[in-house]
Formats: C-alpha cells, sequence, structure tokens
C-alpha cells in the first residue's frame, strides 16, 4: 500500500488530467450579447456625434420605461412574453442613437443574434411559428447590415473592408449556430424555416463579396430577397423586431 | 496541458482601463478571456450545464459593468472575477436550498472497503466530478481552482481569502476526503 502522500498526489495528478468543461459556442455568444448589452446599459461614454435633440428624447423615453420597471424585466423577454413589446422599442431606441456606420453595423448585427437566440427558444418551446418570425427578422437584419457595408463599400470608405469582415464573422458565427441547431431539431417545418434563414444569410454574405469585388455591389438586401427560395419575401423587416413598432 | 489559458494582470488591467473608457472591444476581450474559465469553475460547482452557462453570464456581467467596485490594489482582476463565481455558486445553493454536506474528513470507511489505493485510471471525469460535490464547499472550491483551473497556491489564497498554508492545508484535508469519497463510491 502506498504512503499516503503518494497517493494523495497520484489523484492530484488525475484531477489535473480531467478534461475542462468548456461551453457550447451557441452559450458563449449568448452571453456575449447578454454582457455587451449590460456594459452599454452601464454607461458607455461614447455617444455618438449628431441630433442632440433626438438622442434625449430616446432618452427620455428610455427613463419613462425604466421608471415603468418593464425595462430589466424586458430585456431578455422572448417573442411569446408580454414584455417582448417594450424590449421592441428599446431596440428602436438604440436605433436611434447608432448614426455612424459602424455603430449601425454593429446595431444590426447584435439584434440579428437576439433573434437567433430567440429563434432558438421558441424552437425549444415548440412555438415554430414565433420561431420562423424570428429567423425572419435576424434575416432582416443581416440584410440590413450587409446594406449599411455595401454603402461603405460604394463610397470607398476605408473602414470597408473591416466592415466586411465584421459582417462575414458574423454570418460564418449565425451559420453555425444554425447548422448546430438543425441538426438538433425534428419538426420538419422548423427544419425549413433553419434551411431559408441560412440560405438567406449566405446570399446578404454574396452580396457584399459581390461588392467587394465589383467595388460597386448595389443593394444587398434587394439581392438578398431576389434570390431566396421562390416562397415569398422574407417576413422580417427593416425594424429590429419581428413585430413592427412603427 | 489545459485548454484554459492564464491571463496576465498587466494586459488585464489594460483591458479594464479601456472598458471603464467605454471600450467595447476591450469588454469583449475580457469576455473572451475568462467566459469559458469561469464557465469551466462553475460546472465543476454545480453539474448542470444550464445553470453554469447562467451563472458564467452572471458573473461575467457583474464582472464587467461593476468595474467601479474593483479596485486594483492587491487583487488580481481574475481574483475578483472568481470571487464573484463563487459567490454565485454560493446564492444558487442558497436559492436551489442545498444543505451543505458533512465534511468527510472524519468519515470512516464502510467495514468491507477495500483498503488498497483506487485504481486511478479506472476512474471516469463524471466519477470524479460527482465525488467533488460531495466535499465541503470549502474544499471543492480550492481543489477546483488548483487542479480544474490550474492556479497556485498563492493565487487561491487571494480568492479564497486565505493564507497560503491554510490553503495547502485545506487543499491537503480535500484530496483526502475526495479518496475517501471515491472509496466509499466504489464499495457501492
Amino acid at each position: 500500500m502506498r504512503a499516503e502522500g503518494q497517493r494523495l498526489e497520484a489523484l492530484a495528478e488525475r484531477l489535473r488530467a480531467v478534461e475542462p468543461a468548456m461551453p457550447s459556442p451557441g452559450a458563449k455568444i449568448r452571453g456575449w450579447n447578454i454582457v455587451a448589452a449590460s456594459v452599454q446599459h452601464a454607461g458607455r461614454p461614447r455617444r455618438p456625434a449628431g441630433s442632440v435633440w433626438r438622442a434625449a428624447l430616446a432618452f427620455a423615453a428610455a427613463a419613462l420605461l425604466l421608471a415603468a420597471g418593464a425595462v430589466a424585466a424586458s430585456a431578455n423577454s422572448l417573442p411569446d412574453s408580454p414584455l417582448y413589446a417594450v424590449k421592441g422599442v428599446l431596440e428602436q431606441v438604440r436605433g436611434d442613437l447608432a448614426q455612424s456606420p459602424a455603430d449601425r453595423l454593429t446595431y444590426h448585427l447584435e439584434l440579428a443574434q437576439v433573434r437567433l437566440t430567440e429563434a432558438e427558444a421558441m424552437i425549444a418551446r415548440h412555438r415554430i411559428d414565433l420561431a420562423d418570425q424570428a429567423l425572419a427578422a435576424m434575416n432582416a437584419q443581416l440584410q440590413e447590415a450587409a446594406s449599411v457595408v455595401t454603402a461603405e463599400q460604394e463610397s470607398g470608405s476605408a473602414l470597408a473592408a473591416d466592415m466586411q469582415n465584421r459582417l462575414e464573422q458574423a454570418i460564418t458565427a449565425h451559420d453555425a449556430q444554425l447548422a448546430g441547431l438543425q441538426g438538433e431539431v425534428t419538426n420538419p417545418v422548423a427544419q425549413q424555416a433553419i434551411a431559408q434563414a441560412r440560405d438567406r444569410a449566405a446570399q446578404a454574405l454574396q452580396a457584399v463579396h459581390n461588392g467587394s469585388s465589383n467595388g460597386n455591389a448595389g443593394n444587398a438586401s434587394g439581392q438578398g430577397q431576389g434570390q431566396s427560395h421562390g416562397q415569398g419575401s422574407p417576413k422580417g423587416s427593416a425594424t429590429p423586431h419581428p413585430t413592427p413598432k412603427k | 496541458m489545459r485548454a484554459l489559458a492564464r491571463a496576465s494582470s498587466d494586459d488585464d488591467r489594460l483591458l479594464i482601463e479601456r472598458v471603464r473608457q467605454g471600450d467595447e472591444d476591450a469588454a469583449r476581450a475580457l469576455f473572451e478571456r475568462y467566459f469559458d474559465r469561469i464557465y469551466n469553475y462553475v460546472y465543476a460547482r454545480l453539474g448542470r450545464v444550464e445553470d453554469a452557462e447562467d451563472l458564467a453570464i452572471d458573473t461575467m456581467t457583474r464582472s464587467l459593468t461593476r468595474l467601479d467596485l474593483f479596485h486594483d490594489q492587491g487583487v488580481a482582476f481574475s481574483s475578483w472575477v472568481y470571487r464573484i463565481a463563487h459567490n454565485a455558486t454560493i446564492d444558487h445553493y442558497r436559492r436551489q436550498g442545498k444543505v451543505t454536506l458533512v465534511p468527510l474528513e472524519n468519515a470512516s470507511l464502510p467495514e468491507s472497503a477495500d483498503p488498497s489505493e483506487l485504481a486511478m485510471e479506472q476512474l471516469s471525469n463524471d466519477e470524479l466530478r460527482q465525488a467533488l460535490r460531495e466535499l465541503t464547499d470549502e474544499q471543492q472550491q480550492v481543489l477546483i481552482l488548483r487542479f480544474f483551473q490550474d492556479l497556485t497556491a498563492v493565487q487561491v489564497a487571494e480568492i479564497t481569502g486565505k493564507s497560503v498554508g491554510a490553503v495547502q492545508a485545506l487543499q491537503h484535508r480535500a484530496l483526502g476526503s475526495l479518496e475517501r469519497a471515491l472509496k466509499a463510491r466504489t464499495v457501492q
């Protein structure tokens, strides 16, 4: 029988050999979305230059909602929640504050990720109708993001390459998440919705690639919609939310 | 070689300064640096993927939004984040009504237990993780930080607020308790 010290050292070595548990890519993306939103809420000193009056109105609207106690509760609300409409208003306010192309790209990419997370949650709750809406809204956000990038490409902006890179990374990450989801769901309607979403995201990316190689891409969202599956136009819109607030 | 990289506190300091000035990229860098490690820590404590994800996200949110509470004087940012994660797990246990288990230091083995050493190579990772969760809160914390997170006794001492000697003694007792817990499981 080995001495206690040796036994415990062997046990310590065995513990060191335990493979670390790693979070799923989806959890990491969801985590960053929540953290990023919280960091922004916590007080981002960088404010876009522009309409002070518009920003003041937006902040006043946000403050009113905060007073009503709905803001915090709605931040993570899902499409089947009564507070979801409040979330849409807040997103709209955030969109009003995003004025530079880089900020608008960030805004659309973040909302695309939020919609994707919502779609996952709705599939888990067997609300395929709401998941379909969320995926369509995600595509609408990606197409908006592609439009922002294309506009920068057309203007010959020095930021265009970096923005294109960010869009590509986001779409690649979304596609990986959607591919995982597609492998998990058994509902054929959900599978079709996911396949369409992946296809449309790829089209948005292709439009930007075309813009990059041609130096003049035209309207990315128009191309994306025109090539989609022949099953009607996407249900999403340029508004951040599946249920437009206009 | 473990996949969870260590961060230098100097790098952290620069990023923290940038986050305080509203730099979202710096926040992202800190998130990327710590999220996996915190998830791994919380998962080792709780054993449920969903809970570990929620608590890791909660920990990172608190860490990056309450930097005003972090004063870089003698305590590394990493230690501060681990403390937040630890407190979050304690809160979680409290909400779940988990009863603190009796320390195993003095627990005697069943009569039928084989006194020979454990066949370490036959232990699965899951068995180890489960046995680990039978230890006291302090013992779990020290073993996870030392061996799953690859931290030094000095770093663990900073996180737990104990002396290095106390950490080493606790680690020794914790390994003994873990050995007994594993043997008891083998007998059962």
